[in-house]
Order: C-alpha cells, then structure tokens, then sequence
C-alpha cells in the first residue's frame, strides 16, 4: 500500500494551497450562482433604488484594469516601442481574463441571462450600454485572437497539436492591426462606460461629461498599474516568471504621470462642483466627501489610491524599489476600485425627489448581501486562478523571452514594416 | 514592403475617416433620438390627475394590480402623501410618465422599452434583458425589477378586476402602460378611450373620486383637451428635464398647502 503512495510523490506546497484556497473560493461562488439562478435577485441587497451594486462594481473594474492590453499593444504594435512586447503579452492575458470576468458579472447580474445575446441582436444604436456591449464583445474577440498564439507557443500545445499550435501561432502576423482594432474599441467603451452614467439626466452628480474622461483616464492609470504588479508578484513567486525591471520601472514613470492627469480630472470633477448648488449633485457630493462613501473617497481614493502612489512613483528612490512600488500598484489598483465604486454608487444612494415644491434629495444605503460577497470573491478567485495558471504554463511572465515570433523567418520581413514611422 | 506600409497607413486613415463622419452624422441630426416613433398616430393620450379630489385610498394601486397582474410589493402606479392643505392631506399619485422624451427608451440597450406611436411608452417583456439600466434612468422612479417570481395568485384578483395581461417573469422590468391593452380593444370596438370605462386605465375607471382623467389630446373635444385649455395651474413632474411627460396634474385649489414628509400609500 505505502509502495504505491509513494510512487506519486505528491508533495503539497504552497502552490497547492493557492490553488485549494481559490477553487474554494470558486465552488462558494458557484453555489451562490445557483442561488441566484434559482431564487432570483431578491437573494442580492440590491433594490428599485439601488439596482447596481458590488457586481457590477466588480465588472466595471475588471473592465478599467484590463486597459494594460490596449495600451501595451498599441505601445508595441503601433508606436513601435518593441522592446515592451513580453508585457504586451502579460497586459493581452491579463485583458481577456478581466474581460471574462466581466461577462461573469453580467451573467450574474442581468435578470435574464438566457437573453445576453439580444443585445447583438435587437440594436438600440442609442443606448451607451448597447455600445459598450458591442465594443466589449467584439474587444473580447480581438483578445481572443491576441490570445491565441501564446496559447500555441506553449510547450504541452506545440508537442500534442504541432499543426494547430503553427498556424495559432500564425495569428500573431496579424497583432498590428489587432491592435489598431483592439485601441479603437477600447477607447471607445472605457469612455462609454462612464458616459453610460454621465448621459443620466436625472442624477445630477452622475450627469457630466467629466465620467467618460475620467474612466478612460483612470483605466489608463490602472490597467498598467496591475500589469505591473501581476508581473512583479509572479516573479516574486514563481521560477516561470522572469522579469526586465527596466521595462516595469519605465512603465511606472508613465503611470506615474498618467495619475497626474487622472488626479486632475478628478479634482476637478469632483471639487469643481461646490461652487454652485444644484440639488442632487451637492448632496452627491456630501455623500463622498462627508457621509456613507466618505471614508472611500478620502482614504481609498484620494490618500491611498491617489497621494501615496503619485508620491512613491515620483520619488525615484521609491520606485527603483521593488517591494515600494509594488505597493504603489496595489494602492492605485485598489483606489481604481475604490473609484467605480463610489462613482456607481453615488448617483444610485442619493433619491431625488420628483415632486413639484423645490426638489429635495434622500439619500438611500446599500451593502452587499453574503451571496454577493461569496459570487464576488469567486469571480476574482478565478481571475487569479486563470493568472496563476497562465504564469505557470503559459510563460505569461516571460521577459527574457524576445517576441517568440519576430525569430522566425517570416517576420524578419514584417520586423521592417513594422518599425516606427520615423522615415516618412 | 512598401505597399505592405501603405496598406496600414491607409487602412487607419480609412478607419479614422469612417469615424469622423460616422459621429458627424451623429452631430448633424441632435434630435435622432430613440424615443422618437416611426409612424403615426392620429392619438396623444394624456392623464390629468386632479390633486384636489384625490383622498389617497389607493383604490386605483388595486384596480392596476388586478388588471395588469402586479405582485403586491409592485405598484406601477403608486400613492404619495406630499403635502397638506388646511387639515386635509393633499396626495400624488404616480403612474408612468409616458415621457415624449422618454429616458428609458434612450438608454435600453435592446429596445425592449420602445415608444407607440400614440405616445405610450411600452415594455416588451419577452425582449428585455433585465440590466435595469432603464430604472436607474427613469427620473420618476416608475420602474420596478422582478426581483423574484411571482408565482402566488394575486390577492387583488378577482375584487378589484381581471388580469388583462399576462403576467412577467422573473428578472425583467415592468412598469406601467396606461392599460394599453384597453385602450387598443375598446378603439378596435369603437369605443372611446377617456369616456367608456372599457376603454379607459382600469385606475382612472376606479377612482371614487374622479380624481383621474384620461383622453386625446389631439381631439379639441375631449375631456382632457378642453381641461388643460382651461387649467393654467397644470403641471407636470420635473418639467425641467425636457422628458415632456404626458401625466398632468391639477394642483389643490382650497386651503393653502404646506409640504409634509414623504409617504406612500399602502392599500
């Protein structure tokens, strides 16, 4: 009996507990799932008056943390900034992930989920949520296929299906204009998804075309922001994960200046606003600043996610070192969050009345309930699941891995065209 | 090679050109909105509700819950204490808008919420999503989400009426549709809707009071026509937003009146 146990020599390390801890967390939420495919929503503290919630917090800053694959590629593909491509590839992964945990949250979230498909069917070219849904589903397909050849140069793929993993590997000829596609869609839906809220007419603190520069400025911050920190912790972790600290530091002298755009707006969008009242945006403004979302604003958004990154990012001291700056990420990463979920929220707690004396504000609460905590936590849990994997046996984090394909033949060709602009 | 860079140049061009013109298109007609209907109506119906004669019995919740199957935590029209006039309550009750520039309608990303060409605001149950960003936009609070199933009989039914419609599903969005279905049978029956109880909101039907009007507005005959000509006090919620709502309201005429702390009606 012990002969044969000990021919497997299963060892549990701390991998294994990483992967029991997640897939914990992920059987919680498929059970939480299938309460609220059975129940309905009544089982979420969501209500008439506050209909969006953690959920879609959660989707919204998936979304805005996926931005490192748009920016990344198209700092490669199109401004020819070649030497970022191994963080391209970990942005395109980190994208596709983030994307499907966003259509997670909506499948969770939409009360009919049998009909996701109707929006690609029954058009409404005037609905900001219509757009975003075309742009994410199409910005998921280009993913997929930025997706793919990595897929095919993995080592399990490349031995069991050589033909197959050639020609995904193939696709990678095309990664120029994926990336054109993959920036326009981009631009596109990360404003949208503010302008979705900044369109609403009946919520004042909402209703500005401050939202859409703010979410495509603050996915501009964050979706690089967590690129760096997934690649810093997995080589921290993993023997697969090798990284250029050059690059990483120069991508954080960007973020750092990109926080000093976002930091602009926001101030701007959100301070600007005392100076005249109109009922529903002062209150909205109250409510961040003084009531329920106070401490959020205050310490998750404006001193941890805000000040104390900005300070270590532009310190130089601080950002050469490694564990300093990965703690600048994980503070903007979380004031990212911080961010959508004040912004969704805001608009949603205060109630304005309708009536015809003078128009008065209400405000409303929400917390999440367990099960949307537990469907939460397991919609992240697989995101990191799908990363760790990836790092382990997809070479995610590789930077001493050169563009895989520009070795090739075939690309010696394509290496000229794709060259920066700079002789015309 | 060359040709190889000029395809990519031209190709962004393209792209960029298609962009540009495709927003110009956009900017060059504002008022291509959604809630504008395709085709005509030789109808505009409109509610008037007479703030004055209404006592808040909630009688027309009950008849709009019976006749449009409403579970009891919904009310698709609703009742609000708002104010007070001498030692009497004055009320607001609250059915769907209707809006001409109707917000719901703009931001649905399926057209589930669409606009009749006779101006009702319809929901179409089998084609929504439930993402209830319609809600979130309606300034009048008049939509409510399905929550959970309603599977229960209604305990409106049969005192208070008979469903006309077939009752919604878990997880979309209903709201009221002026008893659309009332409307359209008792036009196919020759019937006026406003003057023949058959053709008529089942809440304007059942209000004691006469505290709710239906009728044309195109037709300078009706009821309605000829209160609005003569009502300068009307007026309609949150005007200010542009939405052109097709509810009215004729403020309390006696008394005086002084705001109270919102509550609703519960029948």
């Amino acid at each position: 009996m012990s002969t044969t146990l000990s021919r497997f020599k299963f060892r549990f390390t701390a991998f294994h507990l990483w992967l029991l801890f997640l897939s914990t967390l992920m059987v919680g939420g498929v059970v939480a799932g299938a309460i609220v495919f059975t129940q309905g929503l009544h089982v979420t503290n969501l209500n008439d008056l506050v209909p969006w919630g953690l959920w879609i917090t959660i989707d919204l800053s998936s979304i805005a943390l996926s931005a490192g694959a748009f920016l990344l590629c198209a700092a490669v593909y199109l401004l020819g900034l070649k030497k970022y491509q191994p963080l391209a590839r970990t942005a395109t992964f980190i994208g596709l992930i983030g994307y499907s945990m966003a259509v997670l949250c909506l499948m969770l979230d939409i009360g009919r989920p049998d009909r996701f498909w109707h929006a690609l069917v029954y058009w409404n070219p005037h609905s900001l949520l219509w757009e975003v849904t075309m742009c994410v589903t199409l910005y998921f397909s280009v993913l997929s296929l930025e997706t793919l050849p990595i897929l095919g140069s993995a080592d399990f793929f490349q031995t069991r299906w050589p033909n197959l993993a050639k020609k995904l590997q193939g696709i990678h000829r095309f990664a120029p204009y994926l990336a054109v596609a993959g920036l326009g869609l981009s631009m596109l839906h990360q404003s949208s998804l503010g302008a979705l809220y900044g369109i609403l007419k009946a919520k004042p603190i909402w209703y500005s075309p401050g939202l859409s520069v703010l979410f495509m400025a603050s996915a501009v911050v964050g979706g690089p922001a967590l690129t760096v920190l997934a690649s810093m912790l997995s080589a921290r972790i993993s023997p697969k994960a090798i990284i250029n600290d050059e690059l990483l530091e120069n991508v954080s002298k960007f973020i750092a200046w990109a926080m000093v755009v976002y930091l602009y707006f926001r101030f701007w969008d959100a301070l600007s606003v005392t100076y005249t009242y109109v009922p529903g945006r002062n209150e909205g403004l109250a409510m961040l600043t003084q009531n329920s979302l106070s401490f959020n604003f205050w310490v998750g958004e404006i001193f941890l996610g805000g000040v104390v990154p900005l300070i270590l990012l532009h310190t130089a001291r601080f950002r050469k070192h490694q564990i300093l700056r990965m703690v600048a990420m994980a503070l903007i990463v979380g004031g990212i969050v911080a961010y959508r979920w004040d912004t969704n929220l805001v608009g949603q707690l205060v109630v304005l009345s309708y009536l015809p004396q003078e128009i008065t504000a209400r405000y409303t609460s929400y917390f999440p309930s367990l099960i949307e905590f537990v469907a939460g936590a397991a919609i992240v849990a697989y995101g990191m699941l799908a990363f760790t994997l990836g790092v382990k046996y997809l070479n995610i984090v590789r930077h001493d891995l050169g563009d895989h394909h520009a070795e090739e033949a075939s690309h010696a060709e394509e290496e000229v065209v794709l060259a920066p602009a700079t002789g015309d | 090679m060359a040709s190889d860079k000029l395809e990519r140049r031209d190709f962004l061009k393209i792209t960029a050109a298609a962009t540009v013109a495709g927003a110009a298109m956009r900017m060059a007609s504002p008022r291509a909105l959604a809630s504008s209907t395709e085709g005509s109506s030789p109808h505009k119906w409109v509610m008037i509700i007479d703030q004055e004669k209404c006592v808040g019995c909630g009688q027309c919740v009950l008849a709009c819950r019976a006749n449009n199957d409403v579970p009891p935590e919904i009310s698709w029209t609703r009742v609000l204490k708002v104010g007070k006039s001498g030692d009497r309550d004055v009320f607001l009750p609250r059915p769907c808008m209707h809006c001409d520039n109707a917000p719901c309608v703009e931001v649905c990303p399926v057209k589930a919420s669409y606009k009749r060409a006779d101006g009702i605001v319809m929901m179409d149950y089998d084609r929504c999503i439930g993402c209830r960003y319609c809600e979130v936009a309606c300034p009048y609070g008049a939509r409510a989400f399905n929550w959970k199933s309603f599977t229960e009989p209604n305990p409106a039914v049969p005192t208070w009426g008979e469903p006309g419609v077939e009752r919604r599903p878990r997880g979309v969005v209903e709201k009221c549709s002026f008893c659309y279905n009332r409307i359209d049978r008792g036009l196919e029956m020759g019937l006026v809707p406003g003057e023949d109880p058959n053709a008529t909101p089942a809440c304007v039907v059942a209000c004691p009071m006469g505290a709710r009007l239906f009728g044309d507005l195109n037709d300078p005959e009706s009821q309605v026509s000829k209160i609005l000509a003569n009502s300068p006090a009307a007026y309609r919620l949150r005007a200010d937003l542009g939405t052109e709502p097709r509810v009215y309201y004729l403020p309390i005429r006696s008394g005086g009146y002084s705001e109270v702390e919102l509550e609703e009606v519960t029948p």
